[in-house]
C-alpha cells in the first residue's frame, strides 16, 4: 500500500473551530495533494479519543458511499495503526482509498485529559489515578528516572532530544516553536514539572488537523505525488498490559519493544537502512528509550545515542525532523507520519539526503503502533 | 482494633477530601477484595494455587477455572522508581505538593504504584525500603501508601 496525500491545516494554540469542521479540511488537503476527489474516498480511518463521527465528515466531505471505516484507540499509540488498518481493509478488498486523519483541539489547559479526572475512575485508572498519578509527566517519569538509575542516562541526553527537535523546528516555518531556538543552558535550567522531568521534556499542547490518504500501490503509482510505500506495520500491547501506569511486564520492557519486534520481523529492511527516525515523542526520554527499543543500540545506550549531533540533521540519524511532538506541535504523532512522508518525497524543511526509508513511532508506555516507509 | 493494627493506618482526625478526588470504584468485581482488604488495613494480592506465581493488576476470580486465590501480602518492599510531581496538578491532590510518587517493588514480586508519607522528597533513593500504611479517604476507600520501613528493613 502506499501514501499517496497529505494534508494539515496550520497549527495553533486556539483554531477555533470544532474538530469535525477542521478534519474535513484537512482531509480536502489531502485529497488536493494527491489529485483525488472525495468522491474517490471510500474508507476513512481515525483515533478513537475525543471521537467525531465518520458520516459527519464524509457527508461535509462529499464522500459517495464509506464502505470501510474503523476508530483506533490509545491516543498517541494509534498514530501507524490507522495507516496499518487502513492497508489492511485495501489490502482484503474492504476499501480502495482510506483516509486516516486526526484533528485535535488541546491547546487550551482545560483539554488536557488528565486535568479532567474526577469522580469514581474505574478499571485500569483505578490502579494509579486514586494515588494522584495521572498526569503522563509523572507516568513516563517513573520510566525515565529508573532508566537514568540503571544506566547512567543524563538530563543532558534528554536536553540533547529537545534541543534537535527544536533546531528541526527552526527550519520548519509550520512548527509551533519555530524562531524559539532552545539552547542547553535554557533547558536545564527550565522549571521542574516532575523531578527528573522539567519543561522541555514536554511536548506542547496543540489544535491541529492533519490527514493522509492511502491506497493500493498500483493506484498510487498513477497519481500526482511520488508514491511512499507502507513497508512494514506493527501493533503490540506487550503481556500483562495495563493502560498507561503499565509497569508489570518482565524487566518493564515498555510496549515499545515489543511494537519493535514485530515490526523488523515483517520487514526486509533493518536499523542500517534507516535514514531518519520519527520516534514518538510526548516526552524527551521516550525518545531515548525509543532508540534502544527499536534496536538502534542496546538498552541503556539511549542516552550517550545522542551524543555529538548524531539524532540532529546531518548526524547518523536524525530524529524528529519537523519539530515532533515537543516543538512542531503535538497531535497524537501524526505529524510524525506526515513527515515521514515528507523525508520520503523529499519535501521536508529538514531533508535528509538521499532519504529511502524512514522509521515512524507511536507512543510507547500505552498499546502502541509503529510503521516504516519508503521510496516506491 | 489492637495497636499493632491501628498503626497501620496514618492518623489524620482533619482529613478532608477534596470534592473532585478521583476515587476508585471499589466495587468492581475483580478488584473488590483489594479494596476490602484495604479497609481493613490489609494489602491483598493474588497467587496461583498451583505455583503459587504471583498476579498483578488481579484478574477476575473465574480466571482459568479459578485457580487464583487472595493473600495478605507483606506490605513491605522497595522503591524501584519515583518522581517528584510539581505544579500544575489536580487539584485534589494540591495540598501534597511536592508529592513523591512512585513505583514500589513488592517482595512478592509485583509493581505497584503509590505515593510517600512521612518522607521529604530529597531522603527518598532507589532501592529504599518502604512499608504500607493506610489513609482513609471515605468510610468505603481506603488508599495504601508508602512510608519509610521503620524496623527491619526488607
Amino acid at each position: 500500500m502506499a501514501i499517496v496525500g497529505i494534508g494539515q491545516l496550520p497549527f495553533a494554540k486556539d483554531i477555533g473551530r470544532p474538530i469535525s469542521d477542521t478534519a474535513v479540511e484537512a482531509i480536502q488537503l489531502a485529497l488536493e495533494d494527491a489529485g483525488l476527489e472525495a468522491e474517490d474516498v471510500d474508507g476513512m480511518c481515525m483515533f478513537e479519543m475525543e471521537s467525531t463521527h465518520e458520516v459527519t465528515i464524509a457527508r461535509r466531505l462529499g464522500v459517495r458511499n464509506l464502505r470501510w471505516w474503523d476508530k483506533t484507540s490509545y491516543g498517541g499509540g494509534a498514530s501507524c495503526a490507522t495507516i496499518m488498518h487502513a492497508a489492511a481493509a485495501i489490502a482484503a478488498g474492504l476499501a480502495t482509498t482510506v483516509v486516516c486523519h486526526r484533528a485535535r483541539n488541546r491547546g487550551a489547559k482545560t483539554a488536557r485529559p488528565w486535568a479532567q479526572e474526577r469522580g469514581v475512575v474505574r478499571d485500569d485508572k483505578a490502579l494509579h489515578v486514586p494515588w494522584g498519578l495521572v498526569r503522563p509527566v509523572d507516568v513516563i517519569g517513573l520510566w525515565a528516572h529508573r532508566h537514568m538509575h540503571l544506566y547512567g542516562t543524563r538530563r543532558e541526553h534528554f536536553g540533547n532530544v529537545a534541543i534537535a527537535a527544536r533546531k528541526h523546528a527552526n527550519r520548519n516555518p509550520a512548527a509551533m516553536m519555530h524562531g524559539r531556538p532552545l539552547d542547553m543552558e535554557t533547558y536545564l535550567s527550565a522549571r521542574v514539572v516532575s523531578y527528573p522531568l522539567h519543561l522541555y521534556d514536554c511536548c506542547l499542547e496543540t489544535d491541529g488537523a492533519l490527514a493522509c490518504i492511502v491506497t493500493s500501490v498500483e493506484r498510487a503509482r498513477d497519481l500526482r505525488q511520488k508514491p511512499v510505500l507502507v513497508h512494514s506495520v506493527a501493533q503490540a500491547s506487550g503481556p500483562n498490559p495495563v493502560h498507561l501506569a503499565n509497569y508489570n511486564t518482565p524487566e518493564m520492557r515498555m510496549t515499545s519493544y515489543y511494537c519493535a519486534r514485530e515490526l523488523w520481523a515483517r520487514s526486509e529492511l533493518r536499523q542500517k537502512d534507516i535514514d531518519c527516525a520519527q520516534i514518538y515523542d510526548a516526552f524527551t526520554p521516550l525518545v531515548v528509550m525509543g532508540l534502544e527499543d527499536y534496536g538502534f543500540c542496546a538498552r541503556g545506550e539511549g542516552g550517550p545515542f545522542t551524543e555529538g549531533g548524531r539524532i540532529e540533521l546531518g548526524g547518523d540519524l536524525p530524529v524528529l525532523t519537523s519539530g515532533g511532538s515537543l516543538s512542531e506541535a503535538y497531535v497524537h504523532g501524526f505529524n510524525l507520519v506526515l513527515e515521514a512522508v515528507r523525508q520520503i518525497r523529499g519535501t521536508s524543511t529538514a531533508q535528509v539526503p538521499n532519504c529511502k526509508a524512514v522509521l515512524v513511532t507511536g507512543a510507547s508506555g500505552v498499546a502502541t503502533s509503529a510503521m516504516i516507509v519508503r521510496g516506491d | 482494633m489492637s495497636a499493632k493494627e491501628k498503626d497501620r493506618f496514618l492518623d489524620e482526625p482533619e482529613f478532608e477530601l477534596h470534592p473532585d478526588y478521583p476515587l476508585p470504584d471499589v466495587d468492581d468485581p475483580v478488584m473488590r477484595p483489594f479494596w476490602e482488604g484495604a479497609r481493613q488495613g490489609k494489602l491483598l494480592l493474588q497467587r496461583d494455587r498451583r505455583d503459587g506465581s504471583v498476579h498483578w493488576p488481579p484478574k477476575p476470580p473465574y480466571w482459568k477455572g479459578g485457580v487464583l486465590e487472595w493473600f495478605e501480602a507483606s506490605g513491605r518492599g522497595r522503591i524501584y522508581s519515583y518522581v517528584v510531581a510539581h505544579e500544575p496538578f489536580l487539584p485534589a491532590f494540591r495540598h501534597l505538593l511536592p508529592l513523591v510518587l512512585v513505583l514500589v517493588e513488592l517482595e512478592e514480586g509485583p509493581r505497584l504504584v503509590g505515593y510517600m508519607v512521612g518522607v521529604k522528597p530529597e531522603d527518598v533513593s532507589f532501592g529504599m525500603p518502604v512499608e504500607v500504611v493506610f489513609r482513609r479517604l471515605t468510610d468505603r476507600v481506603v488508599l495504601p501508601v508508602w512510608r519509610p520501613a521503620r524496623g527491619g528493613s526488607s
